[in-house]
């Protein structure tokens, strides 16, 4: 039987209360703001500032996935909706101390406007911040609205990477953000393929 | 009474040290990359207006000068290579300015205004270094003239530089990596009214030096 969400929450809370090395969130926000900024003057093109935050976060979510692994003693998810229990619970807050909601569609398929090509049913979750640490203190100005930017991109790529780094390729895109004028702050992540490990040719 | 104070000061929030390891890690490969982008451009602006007249065409690399490396004695092999860590080291210096300007103006909120620049500095070997980098300053020198020379002997974003390249590729990830901190401590000095300059020096890491050097009035 899977492991009840409350349980999640527990191991959650736990692994936040253990971890002997907090940063003040302010000087994370301020930092990671700053960089955001300085991305847009570099790159002049909201398109491919949004691009580079996802791959800076794929970066970091190869690493951050071992310091998860290494910290806690969450085993391997019996299916993707564990997956998204996991993420929200354990993952965001002993990171980002914060508990994104997790909501799984229902297993009919919605008509959508992009193709996804995925070949497992029932794979995928949204998220939704109620807070987010990264955008303490953002206001975004009209060319960067109108521009197209996702502010907090680099969760997008930290997911994948670190998801990837555990066997499952994903896309993580965000469906809304409260920084672009929308009522909440969304996330989805939908289980494209899980990847096979080698096995070596022979074994059956 | 006490929930009034709730709410003048909201509880500080905190995220997990790791968190912000990895991002200034990969901030400076991130930079690296837009940098690039950013002076490509540049030369490319540059180029086209000399080939229409406007401006006399580039002129050709100058020789490697030291004035991007204090305290240097690592022989470079080219003068580009130090043209990216330059644009690099400035865009981090840049967001430290940012940070420690907004950051240093929340710290000061309930105390008193500073009675001079030792003042002011003594608040950022204390107060400042501990909410940055959890612990004090361990040595400061002035010459109560506008130079002030702060020293850490284990500073915290130093702790984890290695490189399997060896002595000199550390020593260049570790200028890096005191780049952003010295521009949080030149941003936190602005904002209190104290216009100068903070030069970083590593030649042992974690071992850091910042020589700060105000005007004499203050």
């Amino acid at each position: 039987m899977a492991t009840p969400s409350k349980q999640y929450k527990a191991i959650g809370e736990d692994l936040w209360k253990s971890r002997t090395e907090k940063v003040n969130a302010e000087l994370f926000a301020l930092t990671y703001g700053a960089l955001v900024v300085q991305l847009i003057q570099d790159y002049e093109d909201y398109g491919e500032v949004n691009k580079q935050l996802e791959k800076m976060g794929y970066n970091i979510g190869t690493r951050l996935i071992e310091d998860f692994l290494a910290r806690s003693s969450v085993g391997r998810c019996s299916d993707f909706r564990e997956v998204g229990e996991v993420v929200a619970k354990v993952g965001f807050k002993s990171f980002l101390n914060i508990t994104p909601t997790v909501t799984h569609p229902p297993p009919t398929s919605r008509p959508t406007s992009v193709q996804r090509q995925t070949s497992v049913p029932n794979s995928s979750f949204t998220l939704t911040l109620d807070e987010n640490p990264l955008a303490e203190f953002v206001e975004l100005p009209e060319e960067a609205l109108e521009g197209g930017l996702w502010f907090s991109n680099v969760l997008c790529g930290v997911l994948r990477g670190a998801l990837e780094m555990v066997q499952m390729q994903v896309q993580v895109e965000f469906l809304s953000d409260v920084l672009r004028g929308d009522e909440t702050t969304e996330l989805r992540v939908t289980l494209l393929k899980y990847l096979e490990e080698e096995v070596p040719m022979g074994d059956e | 009474m006490s929930r009034l104070d709730g709410l003048a000061d909201p509880p500080v929030l905190y995220v997990d040290g790791a968190v912000m390891d990895y991002l200034a890690i990969e901030a400076v490969s991130a930079l690296r990359a837009s940098s690039a982008v950013a002076a490509a451009r540049a030369t490319k602006i540059e180029r086209e207006m000399a080939q229409a007249g406007f401006v006399p065409p580039p002129p050709v690399p100058k020789p490697h000068d030291n004035r991007d490396s204090v305290g240097s004695n690592t022989a470079r092999p080219h003068s580009y290579v130090d043209e990216e860590d330059e644009a690099i080291r400035s865009r981090l210096e840049a967001i430290g300015l940012h940070v420690g300007a907004n950051y240093a103006e929340k710290l000061c909120r309930d105390r008193a205004l500073f009675s001079d620049s030792l003042d002011a500095v003594k608040f950022i070997c204390k107060e400042l270094w501990v909410s940055c980098w959890d612990k004090q300053v361990d040595n400061l020198r002035t010459n109560h003239r506008g130079v002030f020379v702060l020293q850490d002997n284990t500073f915290k974003p130093l702790t984890r530089i290695s490189s399997w390249e060896g002595r000199a590729e550390t020593l260049k990830r570790a200028k890096l990596a005191a780049a952003l901190p010295a521009g949080i401590i030149r941003g936190a000095l602005s904002r209190m009214g104290l216009h100068g300059t903070v030069i970083p020096e590593v030649t042992a890491p974690p071992h850091c030096t910042f020589q700060i050097k105000l005007p004499k009035n203050a």
